[in-house]
């Protein structure tokens, strides 16, 4: 099996955002994308952020997976305060902390299925034989070893998608961040990469934040919470 | 070095376009590296013979001279001694222009001990000074038509003053060797015979083209000219004396500052193929916004990412002048045959690209390489994660 150890629970919590701000300036507009937001993500939580479009829930996740910058309030995801790292650290830190899987896979075409999930371990110390050893644990995860070799246009959609989650936790990162995962899925390849990422929460104790529209694809979620006009309004659990 | 088979793998990935950038670059440096080559054969070709100076009709080449010039000249002070020598335009047949290679009458005994670049060995010398049929020829003529010592052949003039009755009967008394190390651009495709052969058969009417004229010191050059031209300056045939560099620079070929003019062009060329391979990388980073994006989302810094695409434009610099010198070392010898081109370079023979330009056009196309993705690559380095996403 992967190298991927379970986490074991700890009392601080996973994501943790204090009066967090974001705003955007167009012209001489300033545009609030998010308004005050408070959020606590437990340790191997499996969060559902919902809402219409432009609520901001993509900036919200942007910000959780330290790829973006809040204009106030703090972030701290992995016991990390992610606002106060330089632009070195904070991509140091992505590479060791967090998983990202995009709606649309955005696997790198010109890379094999296991180049594209030994990516992230590029950066690490790791030699060449333990990279792709480990990228090839990670595809067997998701069930795709004999399709290392593929390219990504080789690869159904859920495939790739399930190439992607590969990707995303090779580095074993606490926690993982998806923006609408099956967005781009029918519904048995969706229901699939649902599978797998309840199957990283509950056996292996990673901490998921996704955002999606799909109402069936958050009830796999502990937990729910809407966002609209940038505010946090309710959550369910 | 664990990216390199990153970046390979993007340049594979449009081959074409890596492939006509590549080929571009390679152009550029094979243009360079000939061109330079050409122009280091040219200098060392011009700055021979310092202690050499010609004397000719001040007017032009096609009228000739005095026979009785030549003492009066060599008794000029600080002139070593004087050579007639006269371009004579032999064919083997007239009606085959694409046969033709230079030869000279010259006064063989004064001419060969100023001129060491032509090295004969002593009995093929001693053969040649006996022999007034005799001619001797560079070893690259002889290998072209495949003469040797003792063969006989007949040439034409295609100068109408040299026609004769009949074309002229030669016995090649010597193949010439050449230095290119201490002379380069040493023409080794001349065939050179006795001025008094030519005198004889034209029934003393060959007059003369140019007086080769020796002097002691280089320093000397500019007073024994104008000594030499005043010794003429009140008679019907008045001359002009140079050094022999400036002689051959005046000639058609070199006509103008052909250097400077073939270093214009290679820097032209350099400039151009710097602005396609720059648009080139321009057009590969625009087409990997959302790439550029997941790298750094996973965790590549800024700087790395600057470092993967100008590494794919060094590799695509560093691939074309690779190509480019391969290209020049190996046609670099076919340009002899090329039309227009071919006349230019064939009095050059031997030339191959120097180490040093070698250097220097591998610098180039690392430079190219590196100047073209530049800008590029700033753009990638400071592009944010969720700018780029936004383009998806």
């Amino acid at each position: 099996m992967p190298e991927l150890n379970p986490i074991p629970a700890a009392d601080e919590a996973a994501v943790a955002l204090d009066s967090v701000c974001k705003m955007y300036k167009r012209d001489r507009q300033r545009l609030v994308v998010l308004d005050g937001i408070n959020l606590s993500v437990s340790e191997g939580e499996f969060l559902a952020l919902m809402g219409p479009s432009g609520s901001g829930k993509t900036t919200l996740l942007n910000l959780i997976a330290g790829i973006d910058r809040p204009t106030s309030g703090s972030v701290v995801v992995a016991g990390t305060d992610v606002t106060a790292l330089s632009e070195s650290a904070l991509a140091k830190w992505r590479s060791r902390s967090v998983g990202f899987i995009f709606q649309f896979y955005n696997l790198i075409p010109v890379l094999t299925a296991v180049e594209n999930v030994e990516l992230p371990l590029m950066l690490t110390p790791l030699a060449k034989k333990e990279r792709r050893e480990r990228a090839l644990s990670a595809l067997r995860m998701v069930s795709l070893a004999d399709r290392g070799r593929h390219y990504p246009k080789q690869l159904s959609g859920g495939q790739e998608q399930r190439v992607a989650i590969a990707r995303a936790i090779v580095t074993d990162p606490r926690v993982v961040v998806a923006d609408e995962p099956t967005g781009d899925l029918d519904a048995k390849s969706a229901e699939e990469i649902l599978d797998l990422m309840q199957t990283l929460n509950e056996e292996f104790r990673k901490t998921i934040v996704m955002v999606t529209h799909d109402p069936r694809a958050a009830s796999r979620a502990h937990s729910q919470k809407y966002l609209e006009k940038g505010v946090l309004l309710k959550s369910e659990q | 070095m664990r990216f390199l088979p990153f970046i390979f793998k993007h340049l594979r990935k449009n081959w074409i376009r890596s492939g006509s950038t590549a080929c571009a670059i390679a152009l550029c440096i094979f243009l360079f590296c000939t061109l330079q080559t050409f122009v280091a054969s040219l200098k060392g070709f011009l700055g021979q013979g310092t202690t050499r100076l010609i004397t000719r009709h001040n007017v032009s080449l096609v009228f000739r001279l005095p026979n009785a010039y030549e003492a009066k000249i060599a008794a000029v002070p600080g002139v070593e001694r004087v050579a007639v020598s006269n371009y004579f335009g032999g064919m083997r047949d007239l009606s085959k222009p694409a046969d033709a290679f230079t030869n000279f009458a010259i006064e063989a005994d004064s001419f060969l001990a100023m001129y060491p670049e032509f090295i004969l060995a002593e009995p093929e010398r001693k053969a040649f000074l006996e022999d007034q049929h005799g001619c001797i020829i560079g070893r690259a003529l002889a290998e072209t038509f495949h003469w040797k010592v003792g063969d006989t052949i007949q040439l034409e003039s295609n100068i109408s003053s040299y026609r004769t009755a009949r074309p002229l009967d030669f016995v090649i008394s010597g193949i010439y060797q050449t230095d290119q190390v201490r002379y380069p651009g040493t023409n080794e495709s001349v065939l050179f015979f006795h001025y008094k052969y030519l005198d004889e058969a034209t029934g003393r009417k060959a007059r003369v083209s140019t007086f080769r004229v020796e002097i002691a010191h280089p320093r000397q050059a500019g007073v024994i000219s104008h000594a030499i031209d005043d010794l003429f300056e009140n008679s019907d045939t008045q001359t002009h004396t140079e050094t022999e560099a400036q002689y051959r620079a005046s000639l058609g070929i070199l006509g103008g500052n052909l250097i400077v003019l073939l270093n214009g062009i290679a820097l032209a060329v350099m400039f151009t193929i710097l602005l396609v391979t720059a648009n080139t990388m321009s057009m590969a980073v625009r087409e990997r916004h959302t790439e550029i994006a997941v790298l750094k989302t996973l965790g590549f810094s800024n700087r790395l990412v600057l470092f993967l695409i100008l590494g794919e434009s060094v590799a695509l610099g560093a691939l074309g002048a690779v190509t480019g010198l391969l290209l020049g070392r190996s046609l670099i010898n076919v340009l002899p045959n090329v039309p227009v081109i071919g006349d230019v370079v064939r009095g050059f023979p031997k030339m191959n690209v120097p180490p040093q330009i070698g250097v220097v056009g591998l610098g180039i196309g690392l430079s190219v390489g590196l100047g073209a993705g530049l800008f590029p690559s700033l753009l990638a380095y400071r592009a944010r994660i969720t700018e780029l996403l936004r383009h998806v």
